[in-house]
């Protein structure tokens, strides 16, 4: 079974407009909504039933005009793991989640 | 910006015909596609960075957008499909060596301490620095030889200015066996947070 990117991509884009789609930066809620955006996508995935372990990360920053670099080096079986970095921006703030997925079967 | 990797092994044939339909369509999608599949070239690692360009073909809603973006590894992969391969029972139940988070922390310390000490924010620079970070500490941690783990490495910089930043993850996996080790570190002009995910391969 090969992980599909595509499908997690959709998840997660769904689950991260759910919460914090047209809501602006507030800094006492953004515990809360890093918490929820992660649970909810890690249920989702979950929730496909695919034979993986999973591992979400999610970064949420508030536009001021400062720079983020993310990357990330795996070392697993390519041809059965895989991972999904979806960037979702709105007016006051950036949020970059990746999804690592790796298979639990040979 | 779409940045399309290709999942599992795709033969050669299958690349050629797939691009072929794609021509035929000749949408500014497709051909876009095709180009970057015809274009890609081995890189080394699985990295994803975040670029600041302007995004085409997004879908807004209520003034957001989004972006996907996944790289797989094209230097790496087969021509022909490897067969399944058949492994022997170990009967193992547990690892016989687990994953050393203290080790593995100071590792952290080390390579960011030594990479970004006396370092001040450049996108560029940065940007690179990123890359090699992580192939750096992925290969430190190769090095601890721990059988059976896959090590998935994260790592975070940006500019200190006033903002604050949050950064959380959950993971699905085997607490018993599976674990986790993150750092984070900052100068005058930038912070850094590195995060090792250690998964065991049953």
């Amino acid at each position: 079974v090969v992980f599909s990117a595509d499908e997690a991509s959709n998840i997660i884009k769904e689950c991260v407009d759910s919460i914090i789609g047209g809501i602006d930066y507030n800094h006492s809620k953004i515990n809360q909504w890093t918490a929820a955006v992660v649970e909810q996508s890690l249920m989702h995935l979950v929730k496909m039933g695919k034979p993986f372990k999973y591992i979400v990360t999610c970064a949420i920053m508030q536009k001021s005009g400062a720079g983020l670099h993310t990357a990330s080096s795996c070392y697993w079986d390519s041809s059965t793991d895989g991972s999904c970095t979806v960037r979702w921006e709105n007016r006051t703030m950036y949020c970059v989640i990746s999804v690592f997925a790796v298979s639990i079967m040979l | 910006m779409h940045c399309r990797g290709s999942f599992g092994r795709i033969n050669r044939s299958f690349r050629l015909i797939l691009t072929f339909f794609v021509n035929i369509i000749m949408s500014d999608i497709a051909k876009d596609k095709a180009a970057r599949l015809l274009k890609k070239t081995g890189s080394f690692s699985s990295l994803s960075s975040y670029d600041v360009k302007v995004k085409e073909n997004m879908r807004k809603q209520k003034d957001s957008m989004s972006t996907v973006s996944y790289m797989d590894d094209p230097g790496h992969h087969d021509d022909l499909p490897r067969p399944a391969q058949q492994m022997e029972n170990t009967y193992q139940l547990n690892p016989t060596k687990y994953f050393p988070g203290a080790t593995v922390n100071n590792i952290l310390k080390d390579v960011l301490a030594s990479y970004l000490q006396e370092e001040k924010y450049e996108p560029e620079l940065c940007r690179q620095m990123t890359k090699t970070i992580s192939e750096v500490i992925k290969a430190r941690i190769k090095d601890l030889m721990i059988p059976r783990y896959k090590i998935i490495v994260l790592i975070h910089i940006g500019q200190l200015n006033e903002q604050s930043i949050r950064i959380g993850s959950r993971c699905l996996w085997n607490s018993s066996t599976d674990t986790f080790s993150s750092f984070s570190f900052c100068n005058r002009s930038l912070f850094a947070v590195a995060n090792v995910f250690a998964v065991y391969f049953e």
